[in-house]
């Protein structure tokens, strides 16, 4: 395969994202702006100018309209994904980590690092008549995160729960309605989890966690499924829409990517099997860590975007559908 | 038919902008070739020609629609199609399928069967310690004495030197000094002038060969076979340092043009280091 090189960022990836179709592939780093790809070709349909600092994470909404970024300018902003205005752009105590859009896409959370003497805290927002007075208006929810920050997040079936995964390990389901925990994984993973993402159907969700492996949990009960074990911290996980097969990026701590080569850095995409969570192939390409994966919904085709500030876009050939696990 | 016909003059003249012909597009089935001049860094004119082959898809509404959104941002003034600047196709890259048995080799970086013991006899190549050894004092023992006579010579030297504590360059190392004393002085001197060079030597050359060669001649001190750090192989040369000056001459004498193992040997006086 030749994968598309995308390379609109002068600073390493921090998330990227498909939208439903997978038409368009969403990027973000830490440079302040955000970009929008189509996936087929690698076209850039524009850049969301706004941002005052590296820009953490994205989401988009399953109509392709709203888009969510947080950031380390103490912002949270909505986007018009068309024509790349603010819609609405929300002032935070502390840096946004996470930011997601419910199901739905008639609510959406985000989180804020703890940092600056502020606790770190979730908040839910209603964004079905999103516009600049969203500002003012105050949360839907607040939740304090007294124990560990969050470090990832994905909201539950029916926009009812929000699973949060935490600096220490930890993985919570919060009832949005309550505002309370109702699951609490324990330590199934003994350091922060830097990624997590949902199977297609929501049933079953893939950690990627920095102490070297990969779980998958189930998403009602937080029961660990299964490991996928490395030798490196795992900096993002995603589940295959049509196989069973997981792939997982990451390598060293970026500080130490200049003080080792590309070949001892393990900058590999590596492919695991959901089930038997062996490994069964390996993706070379980047030249360092690899931040952010994704699958394209389709199945045939995913991105992934690492600390060497580009995205590749890797459409799989043959040998990857024929290949039967032994 | 009333073509008019452009002179090459007149197409040399026609202004362009900026010194460049137009980009042309032109289609061909389903291919679209692009057609670019620009200056390239050294200020040359170069020309681009694009190919490129046109997919139809079939999309769903939304997406179609989609595709028909203007750029804005930082790539608001870009052409349609994917930009040069931000979007290239990178060198031709392979997934590595890997089966289990293969990462099971990779995972388990030889383990030693615990049973195996790791003691190495320097003297018979038996697993037990050289103390062990069945053959200890006898002539299997002395043999390899000598083998490495060479090595112990080098240790002594060390402790010498480690006695006083500082520092002594080589050449000053082993009595070779002249303040030691004429006796020691001369006895490094005597050695020295008792050394013979053996080249032309074949590459399957053994220490044991070189004993087997030069024992017969007369008694010696010290075997130097110089071999490749890499491979073991004989460098195609040798030392011998004799006991007697008289028996280096005669092995001059012997083994200069002698044929061995269909080479021609070369011996000479063992020249000293300049």
């Amino acid at each position: 395969m030749r994968p598309l090189m995308l390379q609109g960022h002068e600073r390493s990836i921090t998330q990227i994202k498909y939208n439903r179709e997978g038409d368009l592939l969403f990027s973000c780093s830490k440079d302040q702006k955000p970009n929008v790809w189509y996936s087929l070709n690698g076209e850039r349909l524009g850049t969301y100018d706004g941002h005052q600092g590296a820009v953490w994470c994205l989401d988009v909404d399953w109509e392709s309209r709203k888009l969510i970024t947080g950031a380390g300018d103490m912002t949270t902003k909505l986007w018009d994904v068309e024509y790349g205005t603010i819609i609405a752009s929300i002032p935070t105590k502390s840096s946004v980590r996470t930011s997601n859009f419910s199901f739905s896409g008639n609510q959406a959370a985000y989180s804020t690092d703890k940092a600056m003497g502020q606790n770190c805290e979730l908040f839910i927002i209603d964004v079905r008549n999103a516009d600049s007075s969203l500002a003012e208006q105050t949360p839907t929810l607040r939740i304090p995160m007294t124990e560990s920050k969050i470090t990832s997040m994905q909201w539950g079936p029916l926009d009812e729960t929000i699973i949060t995964g935490h600096d220490n390990g930890n993985i919570a389901i919060w009832d949005v309605r309550k505002g309370q925990k109702v699951v609490d994984s324990g330590s199934d993973h003994a350091a922060g989890i830097n990624d997590m993402q949902l199977s297609k159907d929501g049933t079953m969700f893939v950690t990627a966690s920095r102490d070297t492996t990969a779980k998958l949990f189930d998403s009602e009960s937080l029961m660990c499924l299964k490991t996928y074990k490395t030798e490196r911290p795992v900096n993002s996980a995603a589940i295959s829409p049509i196989l069973d097969h997981v792939v997982l990026g990451g390598g060293q701590d970026a500080m130490e990517v200049t003080t080792t080569s590309t070949k001892a850095g393990k900058f590999d995409s590596r492919f695991f099997h959901l089930i038997y969570e062996e490994e069964f192939a390996r993706l070379k390409g980047h030249f360092g860590p690899i931040n952010s994966l994704a699958f394209h919904p389709d199945g045939k085709s995913y991105a992934s975007g690492g600390e060497d500030g580009f995205v590749r876009v890797q459409t799989f050939d043959s040998t990857y559908f024929e290949n039967i696990f032994e | 038919m009333n073509l008019m016909k452009t002179s090459w003059a007149d197409e040399v003249a026609a202004d362009y902008v900026d010194g460049l012909p137009p980009t042309k597009v032109h289609t061909d089935g389903n291919f679209k070739y692009v057609t670019e001049y620009k200056f390239n860094e050294e200020g040359k004119k170069v020309k681009v020609v694009r190919t490129y082959k046109i997919q139809k898809q079939t999309v769903p509404k939304v997406v179609a629609h989609r595709r028909n959104w203007l750029k804005f941002g930082d790539s608001i003034g870009d052409k349609p199609g994917p930009s040069s600047q931000t979007t290239m196709v990178s060198e031709e890259v392979h997934m590595v399928f890997l089966s289990s048995k293969e990462l099971e080799q990779a995972h388990e970086p030889q383990m030693e069967e615990p049973g195996k013991k790791i003691a190495k006899c320097r003297i018979c190549n038996g697993e037990h310690w050289s103390v062990n050894c069945p053959y200890k004092g006898t002539a299997m023992d002395s043999k390899t004495l000598m083998e490495s006579k060479a090595t112990a010579a080098a240790a002594a030297a060390v402790s010498d030197t480690s006695k006083t504590g500082k520092y002594v360059p080589p050449f000053l190392k082993a009595g070779g000094c002249a303040n030691n004393g004429s006796a020691v002085g001369g006895k490094a001197w005597d050695r020295d002038r008792s050394a013979v060079r053996i080249s032309n030597l074949p590459e399957s050359m053994t220490e044991a060969d070189l004993e087997e060669l030069v024992k017969n001649i007369g008694p010696h001190n010290k075997l130097f076979l110089a071999r490749e750090k890499n491979t073991g192989l004989c460098k195609g040369f040798a030392f011998v340092n004799f006991k007697f000056r008289h028996d280096a001459a005669a092995a001059i004498e012997i083994l200069n043009g002698h044929g061995y193992d269909h080479l021609i040997l070369s011996v000479e006086w063992s020249k000293p280091q300049s």
